[in-house]
């Protein structure tokens, strides 16, 4: 697999704030990278650096191997932060100094506008727009030149439900096409629901990155329970293929091998003298996960 | 290049502002000057400022005055950049600090290329209607040159004042108040050092005709301080170049220093 951006031990500091220590990742063709984080976790400060509006204090970054330059930032479709344009220019005038910028034909504007659903309005000021189809726009802008390499922070903020499931239509179908996007996000069903690879990163340090599966333990929890939990407890530990045993509430939740499932786990605690009141499977819950990797 | 002149122009000939202050400075420039010629009495009369040779130094010294209102024309389009963010996405969507300061610097250019074109038709104009003169139009015509070279500078010092402080009020205070801010230093300052300064000599680029009358009336004896300490013209065109090109070095350098915010 080739890398679409390569990050090398960057670092950066807002006075005596440290941003961003030495980040190094590697993120490669097709993947759809999420970049996860609370709030001032440097997701915003990583994009910035490898968009070139912020200087990294060390280290260095590489696009498709080159040193970055203006010429690799024309070919990659970016949304920074805030949608910016021109208040006193209309949504069409916005994109066409975007397409000279980029050195994209024009008859792209009116394509990128239809596919954000907003041609209805290409002729109305970015003043007039609401939040959410300034948003829009920018994504918009973002699409011009058909980009193979998209970078999204919050690319759903100020979005309602109906705008948020199109948004990450268009996604998943530049994720399909095989582009490579690089999305930062607090908001982990959209993370869940598109990403394929991800970096968790906290007050400037990357946790851990890797595969979602893998990172965010998308993987199922079977939930016990029974009269007297410390002994189920107890008897689960001595199990063989039961793993990551936790109590919440009044169920324990554990984690079975490969190969292993309820029903096997319900016959080892049989043959154990243990009757189980429930056995059930779960789908990992994702917020506890991330909470717990932050933690 | 012409790509990112063309984008220049994208962005302003939509925008009101830029309009409302060169209307102004287009409409103001020929009524002003008209009004002073009509100024004066039965025995003093000024209507001799229309004619060739004249024309040229008279006109560009009040476009001189006018070069202010473009300087905060400058100020804002280039605040704007700053405060609707739209330079960073630039940068973000594919240039660099380098496209940055040259779409300016050829903005600046071709302001001060349009006003130059039109003092000439309005001094050309006011020189042929009022006759009353055998010289050549061509004579003096150096002034354009000097109005033109001028206009940079101010609106390079517009361009540096944005670039330092992308706050649209604060710049235009800032870039209106140099010329009283520098006076204060200039006092600090030995002669002739003191001379040197750049609001100074980009503001004596078009010298005051009146004063030059003055200095060179026969029969007067007071010197005059003011004409006695002139820098020669050639010598504060070419200070002045130096500093147009010190201040697109600085802007430059500014925009190297600091985060695109």
């Amino acid at each position: 697999m080739t890398a679409v951006l390569n990050i090398n031990g960057i670092s950066k500091s807002y006075g005596k704030v440290k941003a961003l220590n030495n980040l190094t990742l590697q993120i490669n063709q097709g993947e759809v990278f999420g970049i996860l984080g609370p709030n001032g976790s440097g997701k915003t400060t990583t994009l910035g650096i490898i968009l070139d509006v912020l200087n990294a204090d060390a280290g260095s970054f590489t696009w498709n191997g080159e040193a970055p330059s203006k010429y690799s930032r024309k070919k990659i479709g970016s949304l920074l932060e805030t949608p910016n344009f021109y208040p006193y220019l209309t949504a069409r005038q916005n994109l066409s100094i975007v397409c000279k910028i980029k050195e994209v034909n024009e008859s792209e504007v009116d394509r990128v506008l239809s596919v954000v659903d907003l041609i209805s309005r290409a002729n109305s000021k970015f003043k007039t727009f609401s939040l959410g189809m300034k948003q829009r726009l920018a994504i918009a802008s973002a699409l011009l030149g058909n980009p193979d390499t998209l970078v999204l922070d919050e690319p759903t903020n100020g979005l309602d439900p109906q705008g948020i499931a199109e948004i990450r239509a268009i996604i998943l179908d530049l994720a399909n096409e095989g582009k490579t996007i690089i999305m930062a996000s607090h908001i982990l069903d959209e993370v869940e629901k598109t990403c394929t690879h991800v970096a968790v990163l906290k007050l400037g340090n990357l946790l851990t990155h890797g595969p979602i599966q893998t990172i965010l333990n998308t993987q199922e929890q079977v939930c016990v329970s029974s009269d007297d939990l410390e002994i189920l407890k107890l008897t689960l530990s001595q199990i063989d293929g039961v793993s990551n045993i936790n109590q919440t509430g009044g169920k324990i939740y554990l984690m079975l091998a490969e190969g292993k499932d309820s029903a096997y786990l319900n016959k080892a605690l049989f043959d154990k003298g243990i009757v189980a009141s429930e056995i059930g499977i779960q789908k990992s819950d994702l917020e506890a996960n991330f909470l717990e990797l932050i933690k | 290049m012409l790509d990112l002149i063309k984008i220049e122009y994208k962005k302003i000939i939509p925008y009101r502002t830029f309009w409302v202050i060169f209307g102004l400075v287009f409409l103001l420039t020929p009524a002003v000057f008209y009004g002073i010629g009509q100024m004066g009495n039965d025995t003093v009369s000024f209507s001799s400022i229309y004619q060739f040779p004249d024309v040229w130094n008279n006109i560009t010294y009040l476009g001189s005055w006018f070069n202010l209102l473009i300087g905060m024309c400058v100020v804002i389009l280039i605040c704007n950049e700053f405060s609707f963010k739209t330079f960073r996405q630039h940068v973000i969507d594919g240039q660099d600090k380098v496209d940055f300061i040259v779409s300016k610097v050829l903005l600046i250019v071709s302001f001060a290329l349009f006003s130059a074109l039109y003092l000439f038709i309005v001094g050309f104009l006011f020189g042929s209607i009022s006759g009353g003169s055998d010289v050549s139009f061509v004579k003096d015509i150096k002034y354009l040159l000097i109005y033109f070279i001028q206009a940079i500078g101010y609106m390079s010092v517009a361009l540096i004042v944005a670039t330092l402080v992308r706050s649209t009020a604060l710049s235009i205070i800032l870039f209106l108040s140099s010329i009283a801010i520098e006076s204060i230093i200039q006092l600090a300052i030995p002669y002739p050092f003191d001379k040197y300064f750049p609001m100074e000599i980009i503001a004596n680029l078009t010298p005051n005709p009146f004063l030059k009358d003055i200095a060179v009336q026969p029969g007067i004896e007071i010197a005059n301080p003011l004409a006695e300490a002139q820098i020669p013209l050639n010598t504060t065109l070419i200070v002045a170049v130096v500093y147009i090109f010190i201040f697109w070095g600085i802007t430059y350098f500014i925009l190297t220093k600091k985060d695109i915010k």
